[in-house]
């Protein structure tokens, strides 16, 4: 392996973490945070900076040309080495001291989970502006990838980068939407940056302080759903918040490449789009059936905020952010209703998107094939090839999608069984847990409605690896403890 | 630029290479999905699958704003297909791969209607390329310049070459009658460097010569090689190359003896060869080869289509004495292993077909400053020599070639001014309408600007 190579990629992608805790530095200096708050920003940027910047400059790798395995270990390793240190202005501003709680709290924020450790007294005027920004910003950054900006940032990184955009963005195939690698991930961060910039001037136009609505607007787009008051978007109480934060959530579920063929004036590709389809079907479809499933328990009868609610909670659960306005989990809906969001949980939204989860192209093309599979039980000899978005499905990548979904699923389970070993709670709440943390939602069901403070630090440091696994989709962060991973070749 | 490539063969994937690494946006279209993914790992691509014929495939793959679509696909009638509809869909310049020599003689009819702009033919290319090194026997390698005023000739230096060991700077004092030519590059090791005065050329070396024809040939009769033309070729493998390559020397009155495995295949060719002496027969077959008197050959040259057949006996009859063995080899990664086993002819049929798009691309690379006449790529890729015409009004116009800035790595060889040749020293100055040549080791160069600052 070209370890030259893989120590250069790890010190730049610090430089360039330590280069994004900068804004949070600003915005906690200008709010007049406590010295200590703002120091250990500063110190945890200068930190990263020592660390990276002569790893980024003394290695010299003969070739800079990636092999596939280069490409997975730079991925795995610049996720974990990322989260590692950005827990650092956590336990250095003494806001979260217990090293394995930052660590959570750092994988929480990169993986745009947004499950936290915090308690709800830890909240409401005692949360630092700077290190509250920062959590949230690291949604921002960990919803796109860090690989795919340092592409954008530096052009001349490295050969063959598809091995690393590959193994960092969500689907089960690469697409470029322009030729060179560099310039498709400019054109999805200019997308993204655009539609947080719509974002943040929608929820001040509704009234939010500048602090909130970045910081929302930040979280949002990561799909991530750190927020900055103990009871989320509720906190707000209002429809307009609700509304503005649901459509965004939903608009950060699609395929981002889609609003660059919009702007480029093919329409087609948006409205022509399968995958798109399979989501909005199933997003409506959902919202619908718990929109009429709560009216009478929950709203007492009234439609049009069983409709909001349920519009809410489905588009926080596809879209794997994990805002909440009202604990769905609690008895007040009914099991139905719940029943609804626990499917979901393992769904996510679209590929290409900043969402979690196993991603509706996955599901649309398991329904698929099953219902191929139960087609040739009446018909042995027929030949039939999956078909999706307009084009013959290769056997290959159906065959590694059942096997993403086995995987999935196993993930799932073993996750809650060793979260269990420490016999804290319910099974519910242990398998949601787990599940929350492979599909990158946030809240779960049980104990972790509100936070996930009292689960201890085994179990934190399991779902650290699960949240992980599920934002690198799996194989990256599985293939990391594999054997040939440590092989010297 | 924006470039398609339809078909991922082996000329598709070397232009890939070379395109990407000049940052040019490259789409490739293939209708096979697996190559697809291996281009897109290996080169920075993006990747369209489907027919590249099929007018929708173009139109997803952006011919529309496409600046020069390559149709390189293996089928001459899809190439020609491809450039039709993508002229149509807006490519602005076409290029097409056809090899069947029928359609070629009926393409100076089609060419226009069909929107190709360049149509290359990769064995016609290659014969082409073989027939030249014929004539210059002493060369491994040779490019020409300046409307072929100016030769740029490869050898190999060997121990009792009279310039081994000696300092470049020494050379004209310590070798009074030697002609005055440049030392433009040298591969040692697989490195490549462009030699300054202190610069000391070893046994082994593989060194590039600049000059005007009389003074490189003057150059190696100093060097005691040997000048005589070739009479005797033996031509293993009758395929397309070895078609057009008889065509072409036998009326030089080289005599050519070609050795063809399939019997149909060998009638065919007696037949549209009629001074060509034809034998069927296992060209791999020592026995044959001796017997067909292998010993008397000035050139022997292997033509078959497996690589490993071609260097063994390539190999083989240089050891016999072949005075010029030339060895065709598909895949370049060989290179470095084979010019170690002593056989430095070597002809790669995609390399040559790659480097001839290539030349015409670079041609067309906007901007108005001193654009690329001719480009050729030295030592498997790794310096390249380009020519240039100084226009009027630029900068370097007039200065001497001592008070330019130029880039690393980067050397102006020779210049020819109004029919004579030039090598040029630091007192030499550029004037307007010059065809400059500059050697360097830096891929991508696109303009003479961007090679001497001033």
């Amino acid at each position: 392996m070209n370890k030259k190579l893989v120590f250069r990629m790890l010190g730049t992608i610090l430089v360039i973490e330590a280069i994004c805790m900068l804004p949070a530095f600003i915005i906690g200096w200008a709010h007049g945070d406590e010295r200590r708050d703002v120091l250990a920003l500063l110190l945890s940027a200068l930190i990263c900076l020592v660390v990276g910047l002569p790893m980024h400059l003394l290695e010299k790798p003969q070739t800079s040309n990636l092999r596939a395995k280069e490409g997975f270990m730079i991925v795995t390793l610049s996720w974990m080495v990322m989260s590692l240190f950005g827990a650092l202005p956590f336990m250095l501003s003494g806001f979260i001291p217990n090293f394995f709680d930052a660590f959570f709290e750092s994988v929480s924020g990169f993986t745009t989970t947004g499950a936290t450790v915090l308690t709800a007294d830890q909240f409401e005027g005692v949360m630092p502006f700077g290190i509250g920004f920062w959590r949230a910003f690291t949604h921002w950054i960990g919803g796109m990838g860090v690989l795919v900006l340092s592409l954008a940032l530096l052009p001349k990184l490295t050969g063959r980068s598809a091995h690393l955009v590959r193994a960092e963005s969500p689907g089960p195939s690469l697409s470029k939407i322009a030729p060179k690698m560099t310039d498709s991930s400019k054109i999805l961060y200019i997308v993204y940056s655009a539609l947080t910039l719509m974002e943040f001037i929608s929820l001040m136009l509704c009234g939010l302080s500048p602090y909130d609505a970045a910081l929302h607007a930040v979280s949002n787009a990561g799909t991530g759903g750190f927020s900055n008051h103990a009871a989320s978007i509720a906190y707000y109480d209002s429809p307009a918040v609700e509304i503005v934060i649901t459509v965004f959530m939903t608009l950060f579920s699609i395929n981002l490449a889609l609003y660059y063929s919009i702007v480029t004036g093919r329409w087609r590709d948006f409205t022509k789009s399968e995958e798109l389809k399979w989501f909005l079907c199933m997003f409506g479809g959902s919202a619908l059936l718990i929109a009429c499933i709560i009216a009478a328990p929950a709203h007492g009868g009234n439609f049009g905020d069983a409709l909001r609610h349920s519009f809410f909670n489905v588009a926080t659960t596809m879209s794997t952010t994990g805002f909440t306005i009202d604990a769905y989990t609690t008895d007040l809906w009914p099991i139905a209703a719940r029943a609804i969001i626990l499917c979901l949980m393992f769904c996510g939204a679209c590929v290409g998107s900043t969402a979690g989860g196993m991603k509706t192209m996955r599901i649309a093309l398991l329904l698929k094939q099953s219902k191929r599979e139960i087609g040739r039980t009446f018909n042995p000899r027929r030949v039939q090839r999956v078909r999706f978005e307009g084009r013959g499905i290769d056997e290959t990548m159906l065959h590694q999608v059942a096997v993403f979904a086995f995987v999935y699923v196993l993930l799932v389970l073993l996750g809650g069984l060793l979260i269990s070993f420490e016999g804290k709670f319910d099974l519910i709440d242990n398998f949601t847990a787990s599940l929350t943390c492979v599909s990158n939602i946030g809240p779960c069901f049980g104990a972790g409605a509100s936070g996930f403070s009292e689960f201890g630090s085994f179990s934190k440091a399991v779902m650290s690896i699960l949240m992980l696994a599920g934002r690198l989709e799996l194989f990256p962060i599985l293939a990391f403890f594999h054997r040939d991973a440590w092989r010297k070749i | 630029m924006r470039i398609l490539i339809v078909g991922a063969g082996k000329v598709g994937k070397t232009l890939a290479e070379n395109l990407t690494n000049e940052a040019h946006d490259v789409v490739i279209i293939d209708n096979d999905e697996d190559v697809l993914h291996r281009c897109e790992d290996l080169y920075d691509v993006m990747v369209v699958e489907g027919n590249g014929a099929n007018a929708q495939t173009l139109i997803d793959a952006g011919a529309a704003h496409a600046d020069i679509l390559i149709a390189a696909t293996a089928g001459d009638e899809i190439n020609m297909l491809c450039c039709l509809i993508g002229k149509r869909l807006g490519a602005k310049y076409c290029i097409a791969r056809i090899r069947d020599p029928k359609y070629n003689e009926s393409l100076t009819l089609l060419q226009h209607e069909l929107g190709i702009d360049l149509a290359v033919n990769p064995e016609r290319a290659t014969a082409l390329e073989i027939n030249k090194l014929l004539r210059f026997p002493f060369a491994s390698n040779i490019e020409s310049f300046a409307k072929g005023l100016i030769e740029m000739v490869e050898f190999r230096a060997q121990p009792k070459d009279p310039v081994t060991g000696c300092m470049l700077r020494d050379v004209p004092t310590r070798l009074p009658g030697l002609p005055r030519v440049l030392f433009a590059a040298v591969e040692r090791g697989g490195q490549v460097s462009i030699p300054t005065g202190d610069f000391t050329i070893q046994a082994g070396d593989r060194v590039y010569v600049a000059g005007d024809q009389i003074a490189i040939t003057n150059f190696f009769r100093y060097m005691g090689r040997d000048t005589h033309p070739v009479k005797n070729v033996m031509i293993l493998g009758g395929g397309r190359i070895s078609y057009y390559l008889a065509r072409m020397i036998t009326p030089l009155g080289m005599h050519v003896t070609m050795i063809e495995i399939d019997p149909d295949k060998a009638t065919l060719l007696s037949e549209d060869l009629p001074h060509v002496n034809v034998l069927l027969g296992d060209g791999t077959n020592q026995e044959l080869l001796e017997q067909e008197g292998l010993q008397n050959m000035d050139a022997f040259i292997t033509l078959c289509n497996r690589d490993e057949e071609n260097l063994m006996t390539g190999l083989y009859a240089s050891t016999q004495g072949v005075p010029k063995v030339i060895v065709k080899n598909n895949r370049v990664n060989y290179a470095d292993v084979i010019n170690r086993m002593g056989l430095d002819t070597i002809i790669s049929p995609r390399q040559i077909t790659g480097a001839y798009i290539l030349r015409y691309v670079r041609a067309r690379i906007g901007g108005h400053g001193t654009k690329v006449e001719k480009l050729y790529r030295l030592i498997d890729g790794k310096a390249e020599a380009l020519e240039f015409i100084a226009r009027e009004g630029e900068k370097y116009i007039g200065v001497p070639l001592k008070d330019l800035k130029m880039r690393e790595n980067t050397l102006v060889a020779v210049i020819a001014r109004r029919g004579k040749v030039i090598v040029p020293f630091g007192n030499d100055h550029i004037e307007s309408g010059d065809s400059v040549i500059i050697i360097t080791c830096e891929a991508g160069l696109g303009d003479l600007n961007e090679v001497i600052r001033t």
